[in-house]
């Protein structure tokens, strides 16, 4: 349903506009309108304008937005562990505030860039340390030999290994040794022992062929290996100690002051919200005004308040609702409990127009309908339920998961009721095992009853909405258009009847009258309707055809369920039977809760609301914190 | 013969409209996929796109069902 609108305007003094602007966003019930066209009337439109803010309050904004953007670098900076909530009155503490943000951010700056480079040579070192651990066996005695030098080196590839040895006997004539070891990572880490007459070549070559020394920090130069594992292993742990104290300085600095930030953030930002909205507001040389809409149920609620705080200085006034301001009104859409999981569906479609209907209960009513009739088997209905049942009790906090479970449970309930009528249980079950016969149709073998009944239900539906479109055209005194709708209401139910003269199911004397009535309708139709008139009314006739799509969907669901029972008895084993009827039932159920949902929802947004739905409303959005 | 002629035209019938549907949604999807990357609040008119040429493979599947069943 959509919710009646009130159009309002709230007058009183300039002084008082921020005060009232609050107590409106406090109740956050109403949304102002920034346009005054609608609202003040023409011989008083020289005396009112925009609402201009004093330089006062344009300076405060330019603050507080600046104070805003302090707030959220700080908390960029700062880790976000903040347990403590602070009960600072901000008003009070603002200037204090902006000169401590500019301290504390210098601060946290400064820790982090500390932080930054300290991780950058953990880093380093720690790849150093990795080659080391993995060469400490081979390099604990190489201070004992003098004239020879040792290359680190970290290799990518393991194929890289046999190139290398090549491009090393060159350079040094076989005098080498090239040691690889797996280090703790994966990686290969290489030594290359050489004489240090070659050594340099040797390096400038490798560096060429960008396989770079593993070159240690300059505060390691000229140690030796033995003397470079401990020194590593020193200054790592030094890193980390001072890694963890400016992570505690960081959090310490975070959990004693951010909360106070956080408390002045949210009072900042209502502040700024309070000023923009001042924005949409208008004013004469005294007084200001506020316009805008509000549910009409609320609008005691509001004008009590009103009054409370502030007296007869300020007055709130319901204005009248005038045809042209019928497309700015927006749009709230409220339904009752059983109706409410269906605005999941209603959300994929534009908002309606204010004048239109809520398209909510239609869904409500005929989807679970149309998909109870195509999926029609009470044993697929149980298991839908179950599931259903799953979903509502496992997902009660995610609104969308659970309304989906609701949905699905009303489905199924149908489903069963249909399953009934069709005698369905899981397929032709009950036909196989007991010699049960349906208590309406069968609907595997009754083809042509089926596509006349899923027609019957197709013609019902597009009547009920182009009489529900007449009747919208009443009521906007729209007369041509909603004597065209009744019109081809009537043709298109004369063609029906037609149809049905002729195939025998009406008596056969019935086509005359109703071909001339056809006749006598056809000019009236293109006066109402225009020269396009009669492609609207085959386009209508194809949307009750497409109601086949029911039977069509449905006979699909139980072939398929036919098919797992007669192969499941084929199979001459009864622990195979099941399993292979069961699968096959799986796969059916599987469709049977998607194929429905989609042409169901089809049917309404396409065939049934393309007859009375108007669409372009705008969502309500009220002024609230 | 007139067996063989009878399921024929009811297998054109719903043939060729289902090689149209399809062809006509693979077109729409494609455009619709790339839409709703863009705007996902455009879902609903999406299925909307979609779901319309159905409509073909729907009246190709009454007529054949005419042709096997009224055509004697």
């Amino acid at each position: 349903m959509i919710v009646r609108m009130s159009k309002i305007e709230i007058v009183g003094p300039k002084p008082l506009i921020q005060d009232v602007l609050g107590v409106i966003r406090e109740m956050g019930i109403f949304q102002i309108d920034a346009e005054a066209v609608g609202f003040i009337e023409k011989d008083q439109e020289k005396n009112i304008r925009s609402f201009y803010p004093a330089k006062r309050t344009a300076l405060e904004k330019l603050f507080l937005e600046e104070i805003l953007l302090k707030i959220d670098e700080l908390d960029s900076l700062l880790p976000g562990t903040r347990t403590r909530t602070s009960y600072i009155e901000p008003r009070s503490v603002l200037d204090a505030i902006d000169k401590a943000a500019d301290r504390h951010i210098a601060l946290a700056k400064d820790l982090r860039l500390r932080l930054e480079e300290l991780q950058k040579e953990q880093a380093d070192l720690s790849r150093h340390k990795l080659f080391l651990d993995s060469m400490s066996s081979i390099l604990a005695n190489a201070s004992d030999a003098p004239d020879l030098d040792f290359i680190g080196l970290t290799i990518r590839e393991p194929d890289m290994v046999e190139r290398l040895r090549d491009a090393i006997s060159r350079i040094t004539d076989w005098k080498f040794e090239l040691l690889t070891k797996k280090a703790d990572d994966g990686t290969l880490v290489g030594l290359i022992t050489v004489e240090k007459a070659v050594s340099e070549k040797l390096k400038r070559s490798l560096s060429e062929e960008q396989l770079p020394e593993l070159s240690f920090p300059a505060a390691f130069a000229g140690l030796s290996f033995p003397e470079k594992i401990v020194g590593v292993g020193r200054r790592l742990e030094l890193i980390s100690g001072e890694i963890g104290r400016i992570l505690s300085d960081l959090e310490r600095l975070s959990a004693q002051w951010m909360p106070i930030y956080e408390r002045v953030r949210q009072w900042v930002t209502d502040r700024l919200a309070l000023i923009t909205a001042t924005a949409s507001a208008f004013e004469s040389r005294m007084c200001f005004f506020i316009h805008g809409w509000l549910p009409s149920k609320d609008l005691d609620r509001l004008r009590t308040s009103l009054d409370g705080a502030f007296g007869s200085t300020v007055v709130i006034e319901e204005k009248e609702i005038k045809e042209e301001d019928l497309d700015r009104v927006p749009i709230v859409l409220k339904n009752q409990a059983y109706f409410r999981p269906f605005e999941l569906f209603t959300g994929l479609l534009p908002l309606p127009a204010y004048t239109s209907y809520d398209p909510t209960p239609f869904i409500g009513i005929f989807f679970p309908l149309f998909f109870g009739m195509i999926l029609g088997d009470a044993g697929y209905g149980l298991v839908l339920g179950m599931l259903a049942a799953f979903l509502m009790r496992r997902f009660k906090k995610r609104k969308a998961v659970a309304d989906a479970g609701r949905i699905l449970a009303v489905s199924s309930f149908y489903t069963i009721f249909f399953g009934i009528l069709f005698g369905e249980f899981f397929g032709d079950l009950p036909q196989r095992l007991f010699g049960l016969k349906p208590l309406c149709i069968e609907r595997r073998t009754a083809i042509v009853p089926m596509l006349g009944f899923a027609v019957a239900v197709g013609g019902a539906h597009v009547f009920l909405g182009m009489v529900l479109g007449a009747v919208s055209a009443f009521r906007k005194r729209e007369r041509k258009e909603a004597l065209y709708r009744i019109i081809s209401l009537i043709v298109i139910f004369c063609v029906m009847a037609l149809v049905a003269s002729l195939s025998g199911l009406l008596p056969s004397e019935l086509a005359r009258p109703v071909i001339i009535a056809v006749l006598f309708m056809t000019p009236l139709l293109f006066f109402t309707g225009g020269l396009l008139a009669p492609l609207e009314l085959l386009k209508s006739i194809g949307n009750i055809i497409s109601y086949v799509r029911i039977m069509a969907i449905g006979l699909t669901s139980v072939l398929l369920a036919f098919v797992a029972n007669t192969l499941g008895g084929m199979t001459g084993d009864i622990v195979t039977g099941i399993v292979v009827g069961g699968l096959l039932h799986l796969l059916n159920i599987l469709l049977g809760v998607f194929s429905p949902t989609i042409h169901s929802l089809r049917l309404h947004y396409v065939e049934f609301f393309s007859k009375f739905i108007v669409h372009g409303g705008k969502q309500f959005e009220p002024l609230k914190k | 013969m007139d067996k063989a002629l009878i399921a024929l035209a009811a297998a054109l019938a719903i043939g060729l409209p289902a090689l149209a549907t399809a062809w006509a949604q693979s077109k729409i999807g494609a455009a619709g996929a790339g839409a709703l990357a863009e705007k996902p609040e455009l879902s609903g008119t999406i299925i909307i796109l979609v779901a319309i040429p159905e409509t073909m493979v729907i009246l190709g599947f009454v007529v054949a069902t005419m042709i096997l069943f009224t055509v004697k």
